[in-house]
């Protein structure tokens, strides 16, 4: 229905340019080609209290290409709301916008998201790493310039917990309260990937489905349901991790950049950032795995400056564009060799983001199916909050939630 | 002498029940309400807090929304939300009025289809046209810049002629004796509507006004799809919806709640100052 009137409403827009004629073009061959990119970012990307990285950024590069007469037309949309915009009106949309590389599959059904090639995309492969260049793969072409990762990793009080401490979820409930925001599906999976289990195989192979049953899981459960009685666990939601950062009562929690200088205000040089700790399951240690994501810059299929657009996303996913969002911002960048410089390499909450992205993460699945994933674990992070699930009934609760994960429900 | 006291006593003792009862369905309806003010008064940060009453009280969280402008501007949301509001209520007032009237004072062939197609038609939620809407509208250029708000006039008042039911209702209850009067003094339909009908109507107007306003004023679901990517353009409830977004949250969500309790006051003070209009609009007042 919506695609219907999408493609109605394109032609009615054909039609009245027609109508109005597009004049201009033709005498404009000699000087500089005139070009008119809309460009979309989140607000903070443009306003001056942050350093107006978006404007700055355009404007360097509208320096760098003096063949183009560019006229930058700016519109706020985050990166999470960018794709549904997109999707719904592709040709009154940005031109070049930032968005998350989950939501990429909402652009690409509606045509919406042009592909990386040719040397863009070897350019893009030289810059970054594999796993991330992954995160915004489908069937082999890149849909994006990655401009950081997206993932949650480990805030902690260092007066509370030693660096030794940090690397064991049990070592540190020992010493410690720890919040998780157990009945959130972004973060409860942790456990289960530890333990083994998958989806969708290697995250792409969505005929494989959701493996969150089996007995590896239902020790997972189990184990879930003795963390939750733990009295120096507590379960973060709705900001009760940060509010007890706050007041003392709790010593670490799990969240991602967004949070850093929230924590950095609270806990101050006793702030510390680490990828995730291990879990001891029947003895043996356990890794977590977070989910991990990025962001990136997207080009609108329907531009009338293609080469122009494209240009302009390399350039905003450039390293120094990257260092420019980091120094105004706190960005954390992700090109490989930025990375490496000293300056940036120092920062912990960088070191524990790409830490956790290379070594403590899973790229999440953007298949169609994953949206059936989210309810079924949130109601088993519920369920056990609850005491509805108890580890007599773990085998049968699990088995039903890896079902629901693999059904398309109604 | 026995039996009338303990009849006293029993009356007393269900008084005292029925209030009680009343006591705590009354404090548990306020109780959200009283939290948001509270909320917004806070001088802790951050969206959860331990302690029921805020530790410490502060207006910053006030003074934020009108100073902090750099990444969500509300005074000039505050502005959009209040012109579209305003306008779109004398628009789709005066259509509201207009229908009624002509479906209350005249006769014609196509009276009682009009009705019934209103009737139909008002049981579809409105949203349902949301995407069709979006498209014409983008087709007549109304989508971008400034002319969002006129767009969004537009979406408003649009439909308002359709619910014409309870203004109708009121001038139904109007003798018609009254414009025949009129009539044979050589009034004209406009002059009877202007100078008899409405004067007459003062609580149907008040009503219409009310709930007029409100609709644009809290709405979200059309705002959101019309403005996108037009932050200049954004109404109060897109903005208050931003703060408790996850990057937003923790240093916002104080300034969210005092954002909460300033659109309400506006509607809050109407509904006391009108409020005796109000339940009249709704029962119909002039008797013939």
């Amino acid at each position: 229905m919506q695609g219907k009137l999408a493609r109605a409403a394109a032609a009615l827009c054909a039609g009245a340019m027609l109508l109005t004629g597009c004049g201009g073009t033709e005498n404009a061959q000699q000087t500089a080609e005139k070009v008119r990119l809309m460009v979309w970012s989140p607000s903070e990307d443009q306003s001056q209290s942050s350093g107006q990285w978006l404007q700055t950024c355009c404007e360097r590069f509208a320096e760098t290409h003096p063949e183009w007469d560019i006229t930058f037309v700016y519109g706020v949309a985050d990166e999470a709301s960018a794709a549904t915009a997109v999707a719904q009106d592709p040709e009154a949309s940005a031109d070049v916008f930032l968005y998350a590389n989950d939501t990429l599959t909402t652009m690409t059904d509606a045509k919406a998201l042009a592909k990386f090639g040719g040397k863009y995309a070897d350019e893009l492969k030289a810059t970054n790493s594999e796993t991330l260049l992954d995160s915004l793969t489908m069937d082999g072409y890149i849909y994006g310039v990655p401009f950081t990762t997206n993932t949650w990793y480990m805030y902690y009080d260092k007066r509370v917990f030693s660096e030794e401490d940090v690397k064991s979820l049990d070592a540190m409930l020992e010493k410690g309260v720890v919040s998780f925001p157990f009945v959130n599906s972004w973060y409860l999976p942790a456990f289960y990937f530890g333990n083994g289990c998958t989806l969708f195989g290697d995250g792409t192979q969505e005929e494989l489905g959701a493996d969150f049953g089996g007995e590896n899981a239902v020790e997972v459960t189990e184990h879930l349901v003795d963390l939750a009685a733990n009295p120096n666990f507590k379960i973060d939601q709705d900001g009760s991790g940060l509010a007890g950062l706050r007041d003392g009562s709790i010593h670490a929690i799990f969240s991602g950049s967004w949070d850093a200088a929230a924590v950095r205000e609270i806990l101050g040089e006793n702030m510390g950032v680490a990828a995730l700790p291990t879990y001891t399951l029947n003895g043996e240690e356990k890794q977590m795995y977070s989910y991990a994501g990025s962001k990136a810059i997207g080009v609108n299929t329907s531009t009338d400056y293609m080469v122009q657009a494209v240009e302009l996303a390399m350039y905003l996913g450039s390293a120094e564009a990257q260092q420019l969002h980091y120094e105004l911002r706190g960005v954390i960048p992700c090109n490989t060799e930025l990375n490496e410089d000293p300056a940036i390499a120092a920062d912990e909450v960088v070191r524990a983001q790409n830490d956790t992205f290379d070594r403590t993460s899973k790229l999440q699945p953007f298949v169609a199916q994953m949206n059936n994933c989210w309810t079924p674990v949130e109601n088993m992070g519920k369920a056990i909050r609850n005491g509805t699930v108890t580890k007599e009934n773990a085998a049968e609760q699990t088995g039903a939630m890896n079902d629901a994960m693999n059904s398309d429900g109604i | 002498m026995k039996r009338y006291k303990s009849a006293k006593a029993a009356r007393r003792r269900t008084n005292i029940l029925v209030h009680t009862l009343l006591a705590v369905l009354a404090a548990i309806w306020v109780f959200p309400v009283l939290w948001v003010i509270m909320t917004s008064f806070r001088g802790e940060k951050g969206s959860y807090v331990s302690t029921f009453f805020p530790q410490t009280f502060t207006l910053e969280n006030y003074t934020r929304l009108f100073t902090d402008t750099a990444v969500l501007n509300f005074p000039q949301m505050f502005m959009n939300t209040l012109i579209i509001a305003v306008c779109s209520c004398l628009l789709s007032s005066f259509y509201v009025l207009s229908a009624s009237y002509c479906l209350s004072r005249m006769r014609f062939k196509m009276r009682k289809p009009y009705m019934n197609m209103s009737m139909v038609l008002g049981l579809f939620p409105g949203f349902m046209s949301m995407v069709a809407v979006y498209f014409i509208l983008k087709a007549v250029g109304l989508t971008e810049g400034s002319m969002i708000r006129l767009a969004l006039i537009l979406c408003y008042s649009g439909g308002a002629a359709l619910g014409f039911q309870i203004a109708k209702g009121f001038f139904d209850t109007t003798p018609y004796a009254v414009d025949e009067a009129a009539l044979i003094d050589g009034c004209t339909r406009w002059q009877i509507f202007t100078k008899i009908t409405l004067p007459l109507s003062k609580p149907v107007i008040v009503y219409t006004m009310l709930t007029a306003f409100i609709g644009p004023w809290v709405d979200f679901i059309f705002a959101k799809v019309i403005c996108r990517a037009n932050s200049d353009q954004y109404t109060v409830a897109i903005g208050l919806w931003k703060m408790l977004e996850k990057e937003y949250i923790d240093s916002w969500y104080t300034s969210f709640a005092a954002g909460a309790v300033l659109i309400s006051i506006p509607i809050a003070l109407l509904f006391l100052k009108l409020q005796k209009y109000y339940v009249d609009g709704m029962a119909g007042a002039v008797k013939g």
